[in-house]
């Protein structure tokens, strides 16, 4: 009843639009006919739809997203009003009642996100949903050309619950109160500081943490970070092991077409609530699929580092970018994390480039030892009216207890018609036994190479309408998007998305 | 009822009206609070939504950087809109500064303003003209792109 008040409303308020006002959004429309690998019912079919809508006038705006998921298992379905948002804003003050998002300096303390298109769906739960974490309460903010203040009272979202998991209460189990204050010095120096208290559902005790930051760009072309997050009942920079505290640091500097970053993290007993905050992995992100799966997750209980990262450009648009991660935790045994990672991308003509990567990596947590990943990708196009895309990588890694080493192959081949259509192939395989192996086989251990082929193509309409189809077998894994790391599900059979903005 | 519901909502949005840009405020690289209306072009205004960790916008941005200083006189102002979290907003600035990034760039950190905009994949590109209507979408980038991209900043300043 209530989502149907509210999409009336936002209705209404649309039929009454005028100049300064204005009703728009966005909808994504995805069905699946197939299922996971190994699962009996191969004939399963999904619906998920999610709908946001906004409403602004002058200052004022309103928000909502509703998200509908349908499946012939009834106890997996919802249809519910996700997200809503009454927001004011002007030039120094701001306002906001209902889910946000909001993250204190680098995300020591707090970090909300939002991966906008993302559908998530967990092994255990098996129901779909938008994939963000936000803060439902209000926040008010302050603000001019020399400080910022902001107050939230919000309660995060605890996300690996879906939207129809019972009890609600579940789903926002932690309550947060937080100041911050941001102090512009002067053009060069920004000082800050934040207080935030949380206080877990299933107590009555406030937890309470205090926060320092500092921004300082000495020179134009050089730039500091700092951030020291710590519980009130730590020594201030004593860094002892009962301590609760989490250090970052960044240095950035360029000049010319040469750009280099290093960053420093020390976090010891700081994962906070449900996991509310986030602070800086310092591991290189990467978006090839072999080196994204294979991520280091972040140990707040206790992880030190460093990553180094350096770019250069040439004057023919070639770039070169090498990152070097160093990180070591200590939780109930002490182990280490060492990448390197090189990437080159270079430009032939307007028609022709190459990219390619070259990554070691030593992972104690995944126990992979000598894991080295290589790829090559080519991008061809014929005078700009169509062209192609191929994607190579292979990885191999060794772990202690295995007598095999593990390969892992990808293989891809789009074919692009000008910015509209695109289709091809994607290919994958791997000999890790942890894959290979049939769960539903409890006598024996597979260890046959596992293979993966898809197709995927995808049209855009025009501005507003965009379908992607994808058809066959789809790898799962770790995956991350904008810093934020996830599990997507191994997936066979039909995919259908549709993309609406209006 | 809510299949309908949803059917609705779905062909509803064949009804297309340009949506608006609402004034946001966002930090630049210099950690430095920015408003639209700061960024905001005299004719037309460029969004670029981009990120470190994507590689075609790698191959984008140095075209739109041509762009940005073909179109300056003419009032179109280009702005670079990050969308990487805190795990790499250390590496935007030499990143953004070692490609040649001239025009300003500001940092969305939580995806929030992407996602107000309709904002799915990274890079997308961004026409709005003065009103403030979003005039032109462009979603992901292959190399010859900007050749449609400059032809539509041309056909706009025709207008």
């Amino acid at each position: 009843m209530k989502k149907g008040i509210f999409i009336a409303l936002l209705i209404f308020l649309g039929l009454h639009q005028n100049t300064i006002a204005q009703i728009y959004g966005s909808n994504i429309f995805e069905f699946q006919y197939g299922n996971l690998p190994y699962q009996n019912n191969k004939e399963l079919t999904t619906s998920y739809n999610q709908l946001n809508l906004f409403y602004d006038s002058d200052n004022l705006s309103f928000y909502g997203k509703v998200e509908q998921f349908i499946t012939p298992i009834e106890e997996r379905n919802y249809f519910d009003l996700t997200q809503k948002q009454v927001q004011y804003r002007d030039d120094h003050f701001s306002i906001r009642v209902g889910n946000f998002y909001e993250t204190i300096g680098r995300g020591l303390l707090l970090r909300s996100y939002d991966i906008p298109g993302s559908v998530y769906e967990d092994a255990f739960e098996r129901t779909r949903y938008a994939f963000f974490r936000d803060l439902e309460g209000i926040s008010v903010e302050g603000y001019n050309d020399w400080i910022e203040v902001k107050a939230i009272r919000a309660k995060p979202l605890f996300n690996v619950n879906p939207p129809n998991f019972k009890p609600d209460s579940a789903r926002r189990p932690d309550l947060v109160e937080a100041l911050q204050i941001n102090v512009f010095v002067n053009d060069l120096i920004s000082v800050g500081g934040a207080y935030m208290r949380h206080n877990p559902s299933f107590t009555n005790d406030f937890q309470e943490y205090g926060s320092l930051l500092l921004d300082i760009n000495p020179t134009t072309n050089l730039q500091f970070f700092g951030e020291y997050a710590f519980q009130s009942d730590a020594t201030l920079l004593g860094f002892e092991d009962e301590d609760a505290f989490a250090l970052y640091s960044g240095l950035n500097f360029y000049s010319g077409s040469f750009g280099a970053s290093f960053e420093y993290k020390n976090y010891n007993n700081f994962r906070l609530g449900q996991g509310f905050n986030d602070p800086p992995s310092l591991i290189k992100e990467h978006t090839y699929p072999v080196l994204n799966r294979s991520t280091h997750v972040l140990e707040t209980s206790n992880e030190t580092g460093i990553q180094a990262e350096i770019y250069y450009t040439f004057d023919a648009g070639h770039t070169i970018v090498s990152n070097f991660t160093m990180a070591n935790n200590n939780v109930f045994i002490e182990q280490k994390y060492r990448e390197i990672f090189l990437e080159g991308y270079y430009v032939v003509d307007d028609y022709l480039s190459f990219k390619s990567f070259f990554d070691y990596a030593h992972d104690d947590p995944k126990l992979e030892e000598q894991r080295i990943s290589v790829g090559f990708i080519s991008d061809k196009s014929f005078n700009y009216e169509w062209g192609f895309v191929l994607d190579l990588q292979f990885q191999t890694l060794n772990r202690d207890f295995e007598n095999t080493g593990t390969e892992n192959y990808y293989g891809s081949l789009t074919f692009n018609y000008q910015s509209d259509l695109s289709a091809g192939l994607i290919f994958e395989a791997t000999t890790d036994p942890q894959l290979t192996d049939d769960p539903r086989t409890f006598a024996t251990f597979e260890t046959d190479t596992r293979f993966w082929l898809g197709g995927n193509a995808s049209y855009t309409f025009n501005s507003s309408h965009r379908m992607d189809v994808f058809v066959g077998k789809r790898r799962g894994g770790p995956a991350c998007t904008s810093g934020i790391c996830y599990e997507i599900l191994d997936f066979e059979g039909v995919e259908l998305r549709f993309s609406t903005r209006f | 009822m809510k299949l309908f519901l949803s059917l609705v909502i779905l062909l509803g949005g064949f009804v297309y009206t340009p949506p608006k840009v609402n004034n946001f405020r966002l930090k630049n690289l210099d950690n430095r609070t920015t408003s639209y209306k700061d960024v905001k072009g005299d004719t037309f205004t460029v969004i670029d939504f981009w990120a470190t960790w994507c590689k075609p916008c790698i191959q984008s941005i140095p075209k739109l950087v041509e762009m940005s200083d073909e179109f300056e006189d003419e009032g179109v102002n280009f702005v670079g809109i990050s969308v990487d979290g805190p795990r790499n907003l250390a590496k935007v600035k030499p990143f953004a500064r070692s490609l040649g990034l001239t025009y300003p760039v500001l940092l969305d950190t939580n995806s929030e303003v992407m996602g107000k905009l309709g904002v799915r994949a990274v890079p997308s590109l961004l026409i709005i003209n003065q009103d403030d209507e979003i005039v032109y979408f462009h979603e992901g980038y292959k190399p010859g792109e900007e050749v449609e991209i400059r032809d539509k900043i041309l056909e706009l300043l025709a207008e």
